[in-house]
């Protein structure tokens, strides 16, 4: 059909995910969980950002909620990871459907500015409860073991990382082209029309916010563990400039475009490593310079000149390649008399 | 008597000082096709937004089907089965016109979260029904060569009757067209007149047809009421409203109304 079409990209994507532990030094390795844990964050954004339309800048607030739940009731409570983790995950699921409620009275410039609020909010607990958040400093996480399976632990969390982002990809795939993936698109392109078809504005307004909290307090536990530390500074403004710039060049409204821009991005970091300070302003010219010139990000250029990419808002039709004339006129023809 | 569809009931309504609608009653039964003209200002649109929801009377009850809908919110009156058409096209300009036919089930599809996301086979088949319903509400209309367009693509006139039958797919208990025909050419007049006809004569909807444009309204609408200044001035079969002095008046003004019934 389509030889280098979407689904063929990604399953030679996740083959080539599978098998890299086989080659890789340990700095590689660590670099490709990075993207893995950015892949989720991306997709939890463009569900929000650019399928729900809500401008937020809440998502760096909800990775750092996802870490610091997990780290803290580690050490806190003594928790094991294997609880500390998805109790983290469904704490950030909350705190994303409670920042909701506040967004349906508020839109556009005054939800980026009150998200943005409680981001730096939620930055200023992190830094200054230190009786329970460690304060400045950060905190150590206790070792993870994968005791009974014969892996060390980064390749353990590797592969855990690939199978939830394989999952989460595949759920918000599945979304996304459904009748909740066409309601937040409704929201996003036209609210008073989404709400005349019977589109809850609150109820999907809320759904996003918390789908987006779930993946990125997923993608925060694993980053705890990935570190095995956690401190304030990862969950700052450079963090959601990131996490926007991934879905700016990846692509709004774009599920695939999510993990090429995360990939991208985190890829070009690490490239820039070297030159310190570099890093701010290349990213800033590439929002800006995405904005201006691409404003649907790669994966709109790679829908306009490569067969295969199209990623429709309804279930994809695997018997009819291309879209011929419609074999469904029958009910027409009585319609017509 | 057949049952009533809709109900407006005594409805005021005031903007500020400004008082827009001034103890309106509006019946409308099952089946019927009810025109709602009147010169501007005389308080149509407030009218409708506050059957949609939109704005909340002062006064008055509004009932569809038997039931107060006053104080709910529009998108839970719209899963009672209101439906309604917007005067600037309100096409998902991010879907083509599948999707936008498919969204337009929302509230007659159950597909939730899980089974979505699972990909359950509930999304799978649910869809299924979707997509044929869309394609055959579509074939209707005319449009069927166009469902895999994007929205943007599609003219003026096209979006129009795209939204339309986005509006009628999911078979509402009543639908509110507000003023379909402004903007559209001459030759997109006739269309819609045909397609008017069409939807009344094959699809037996009930349909409130707010419109500037009378001999559409005349041909189309088996009942017409006229408002005027937050009041209704005249109603009854559009025969009788065509000749009634009051609308006549309140179109051209008691002065060029004279000379028009002395011509």
């Amino acid at each position: 059909m389509a030889p280098f079409g979407r689904r063929n990209v990604l399953l030679a994507l996740l083959a080539a995910a599978i098998v890299l532990p086989a080659f890789a030094n340990v700095y590689h390795l660590f670099i490709a969980n990075l993207i893995l844990v950015y892949v989720l964050l991306a997709i939890g954004l463009n569900i929000l950002v650019g399928y729900a339309g809500q401008l937020a800048f809440a998502n760096a607030a909800m990775f750092g909620i996802g870490a610091y739940a997990t780290g803290l009731l580690q050490v806190r409570l003594g928790w094991s990871f294997w609880l500390a983790f998805p109790s983290g995950a469904l704490l950030a699921t909350a705190v994303g459907l409670a920042i909701s409620l506040p967004a349906l009275r508020l839109s556009g410039l005054y939800l980026a500015l009150s998200t943005l609020a409680f981001a730096q909010a939620t930055q200023w607990v992190f830094l200054h409860w230190e009786s329970v958040t460690f304060g400045a400093g950060g905190f150590k996480t206790p070792p993870l073991s994968f005791a009974p399976l014969p892996i060390d632990k980064p390749l353990g969390l590797y592969y855990l990382s690939l199978v939830l982002m394989l999952a989460l990809f595949l759920f918000a795939q599945n979304l996304v082209a459904s009748r909740v993936g066409r309601a937040f698109v409704a929201v996003r392109d036209g609210e008073v029309a989404a709400q005349s078809l019977g589109v809850d504005l609150l109820r999907y307004k809320a759904l996003a916010f918390g789908i987006s909290g779930f993946y990125a307090g997923t993608a925060g536990g694993l980053y705890s563990a990935m570190l095995n530390f956690v401190a304030p500074e990862g969950f700052d403004l450079f963090q959601m400039v990131l996490q926007k710039a991934m879905i700016v060049v990846g692509g709004l409204g774009s599920i695939t475009g999510s993990v090429l821009g995360a990939g991208l991005i985190i890829l070009l970091l690490e490239a820039l490593r070297a030159f310190k300070g570099l890093q701010e302003i290349v990213f800033g010219a590439l929002l800006v310079g995405f904005v201006l010139f691409m404003r649907g990000g790669l994966s709109s250029v790679l829908k306009r000149h490569v067969r295969g990419w199209e990623e429709p808002l309804r279930l994809p039709q695997p018997s009819a390649p291309m879209p011929a004339p419609r074999p469904i006129e029958a009910p027409a023809v009585r319609g017509e008399q | 008597m057949s049952a009533a569809v809709l109900n407006v009931i005594d409805l005021e309504m005031a903007f500020g000082g400004l008082k827009v609608l001034d103890g309106i009653n509006l019946e409308v039964k099952a089946g019927e096709i009810r025109g709602l003209i009147g010169p501007n200002g005389a308080g149509k649109t407030t009218l409708l937004n506050i059957i949609c929801g939109i704005h909340r009377p002062q006064k008055g009850d509004v009932r569809l089907n038997g039931a107060s809908i006053v104080g709910r919110k529009p998108s839970s009156i719209a899963r009672l089965g209101l439906g309604r058409t917007f005067q600037t096209s309100q096409l998902f300009q991010g879907m083509t016109v599948l999707e936008n036919m498919m969204a337009g089930l929302h509230r007659r599809s159950r597909t939730g979260l899980f089974a979505a996301g699972f990909d359950r086979p509930r999304r799978r088949s649910e869809e299924k029904e979707m997509e044929a319903a869309a394609m055959s509400a579509l074939a209707f209309v005319g449009m069927a060569d166009l469902a895999e367009r994007p929205a943007t693509a599609l003219s003026f006139g096209q979006q129009r009757v795209v939204e339309i039958a986005r509006t009628l797919i999911s078979e509402p208990a009543l639908v509110l067209l507000d003023e379909p025909a402004v903007g559209l050419s001459a030759n997109r007049l006739a269309e819609l007149d045909t397609l008017l006809r069409k939807i009344r004569d094959q699809k037996g909807v009930t349909l409130i047809l707010i419109e500037h444009v009378i001999h559409l309204v005349m041909g189309v609408c088996d009942q017409v009421t006229v408002l005027s200044s937050g009041r209704t001035i005249a109603d009854g079969p559009p025969a009788a409203v065509r000749n009634d002095r009051a609308v006549i008046e309140a179109y051209l003004g008691k002065e060029l109304s004279a000379r028009y019934q002395a011509s």
